[in-house]
């Protein structure tokens, strides 16, 4: 495809610096995104054995939520029927309890509670591990995860406009020369080549996931924004008065009752947790969180239904899946294409590896620009790389590794933790791990630091099975916990392969490159 | 001779983009709601698709907004765009009071 030769030039500019600007923070935000989308299994993998006695049955379910309400007035306000146990949900009935402040930024403490074999209440307030969810917080903040939310979200939104920019200009860029360039894989000599050729073709077969992953991504980070500007334009609908309901609120069905009035109406449905929520006239709302494995949900894992708790009619589906009407499935499809929350773990493990590979897409752009700038700066006749240009190659190696590096370490410490776990110390090790590694590049360079640290980060990602030796089977809930430990097995190997060729480069490379050794005086090929 | 294109003047072109791309993304918004009917219930799925509908035209005008010559010409044509856009969700009673 032809297109004019300055605008190809002046977009190839634009991708450049875009990249370089927005590079870094995107690497850390699909990499940690890539494993938010096993959140579930990681935080079944990272939990506890829990210590409650086990959880009565649903049909005993009645007298737990009794003995709760009466012990702990506080759960009147809220609280959880968990249909399905595990060590990530170890509690038939947990709820939380905050001050109105700690309420809006998700804080306060939560409480699970169980039945002892003699029928006396049991709370706890150790839980399952916060630490796939710090995660989740990196991926969302694009890893300035020590920020607070209403800082790091317009941060976010400022760097998922960049990533929407690269998309364009990048598929400008690479349009002229599609037919010629899509499936040639230069390996050789030519390093800069090969790289193109890697950034070329992993950038463009995943295009529509870029586009969904950026377009959304602004919705995330703006959506109260937007709102307020359409609010203010177009006018704000009012919320609706509740009618004060007459007289003493219905008697609530069980919990059994609920699954099975939902079995009759919504077959497909799986219902997973019930959230009742008591309102200040006494009356009571009932959310039912599950899924339907015919169709993408809303939330990361899991669609919602409003249930009415006296009768168990489904009041309102909006959010259920597969009884959406065309507006809100759509609105779904969004949610659910950035979440991979469709097709179970085939599309689960396809976003993984897409995440993975477009983490790789920022760290090659990010080789190429300063393969670029040697190029340049050759051209202008310095013979040394200058210093803004071997910091930016210490980044690209630091930044990246010590992100993997400080999420396997702060993971693998959540089995040595256990209960004593918070997110604030899964923060703090992660940060510790992430900042010794940036520095490390910083002071040795990146051409030394290439193969220290590519080692360094293997041996961290081999803390995570070295935690599950050490925590012991018992926090295997079930078996297939293990491929956690093997990703991660997987992980070192690809990392010390890595190590190996950047060693080779560290001695082969150009001298003025920023990954030749300065200590070395290798001779010059070209 | 029509003049080249360049990176040159990415701030003049990318702030229009920036600025007037969002009133076109909000004004995109509004003509939905206009043409839909939507505002009569609160938090309803159509106001969400409004607001969704954001995201891709204020992104794509940021990312096509260095396609216009020179920064006089994408302020000149996306402030156009604007007026024709408001223009129609005035008349067809779109906007508040």
């Amino acid at each position: 495809m032809k297109l004019p030769t300055d605008l190809v030039r002046m977009y190839k500019e634009i991708h450049g610096w875009v990249g370089i600007i927005s590079g870094l923070a995107l690497f850390i935000a699909f990499y940690a995104g890539a494993i938010t989308m096993f959140e579930e299994p990681l935080q079944r993998w990272a939990s506890p054995p829990s210590r409650l006695a086990p959880p009565p049955s649903l049909e005993r379910t009645p007298e737990l939520i009794e003995k709760v309400l009466a012990a702990h007035p506080g759960a009147k306000k809220g609280y959880d029927v968990n249909l399905a146990i595990d060590s990530a949900r170890p509690a038939r009935v947990s709820w939380v309890e905050a001050t109105p402040e700690e309420a809006e930024h998700g804080g306060g403490v939560t409480y699970y509670a169980s039945l002892r074999p003699d029928g006396a209440l049991q709370v706890e307030t150790r839980g399952p591990s916060p630490v796939a969810q710090f995660i989740d917080v990196l991926h969302q903040q694009v890893g300035l995860a020590f920020l607070d939310h209403e800082v790091a979200m317009p941060i976010m939104g400022a760097v998922s406009l960049l990533y929407m920019i690269a998309i364009v200009s990048g598929l400008v860029v690479l349009l002229p020369s599609l037919v010629s360039d899509l499936f040639a894989l230069r390996i050789g000599r030519n390093v800069k080549r090969m790289w193109l050729d890697v950034h070329n073709l992993l950038g463009l077969f995943s295009v529509p996931f870029h586009v969904i992953m950026a377009l959304t991504a602004v919705v995330f980070a703006f959506h109260d924004q937007f709102y307020d500007a359409q609010a203010v334009a177009f006018g704000r609908p009012e919320r609706p008065e509740r009618s004060a309901p007459a007289g003493p609120p219905p008697p609530l069905l069980t919990p059994a009752a609920i699954v099975a009035k939902l079995q009759d109406q919504a077959p497909g449905f799986t219902p997973i947790v019930l959230d009742y929520s008591g309102r200040p006239d006494g009356s009571v709302f009932l959310r039912v969180a599950g899924t339907d494995p015919r169709f993408g949900t809303r939330g990361p894992t899991y669609g919602f239904a409003s249930v009415d708790p006296a009768s168990g009619e489904i009041v309102s589906s909006d959010y259920m899946p597969g009884r959406q009407d065309g507006w809100s499935a759509t609105i779904t499809s969004f949610f659910a294409l950035h979440f991979g929350s469709f097709g179970g773990a085939p599309i689960r493990w396809a976003y993984f590896l897409l995440g993975l590979a477009g983490a790789f897409v920022f760290y090659t752009g990010n080789l190429l620009w300063i393969e670029s700038r040697r190029k340049r700066e050759r051209k202008a006749g310095a013979v040394e790389q200058t210093r803004s240009t071997r910091v930016l190659g210490a980044l690209t190696v630091g930044v990246p590794l010590g992100c993997m590096a400080g999420i396997s370490v702060t993971l693998a410490a959540a089995k040595i933790l256990g209960f004593a776990a918070t997110p604030g110390l899964h923060s703090v090790i992660y940060h510790a791990v992430f900042l010794a590694f940036v520095v490390a590049a910083l002071v040795r360079g990146a051409a030394r630091a290439g193969p220290e640290l590519s080692i360094a980060a293997a041996v961290a990602m081999l803390t995570i099975p070295a935690a599950s030796l050490v925590a012991g089977p018992d926090w295997f809930g079930s078996p297939a916990l293990i491929a956690v430990d093997a990703v991660a097995v997987g992980l070192a190997l690809t990392l010390a392969a890595s190590a190996r060729s950047a060693r080779r480069r560290r001695f082969a490379a150009p001298r003025d490159s920023v990954w030749a050794d300065p200590g070395l005086n290798a001779p010059h090929p070209g | 001779m029509k003049r080249a294109l360049t990176s040159r003047d990415w701030f003049g072109k990318s702030s229009a983009g920036l600025l007037l791309g969002f009133f076109l993304a909000l004004g995109a918004g509004g003509l939905f709601k206009a043409l839909a009917g939507v505002g009569d219930t609160f938090f309803s799925t159509k106001g969400q698709l409004a607001m969704w509908m954001m995201a891709p035209v204020w992104a794509l005008v940021l990312s096509f907004c260095f396609m216009f010559r020179s920064t006089a010409r994408a302020w000149g044509w996306l402030a156009a765009a604007n007026v024709v856009l408001w223009g129609a969700i005035w008349a067809l009673g779109g906007i508040a009071p």
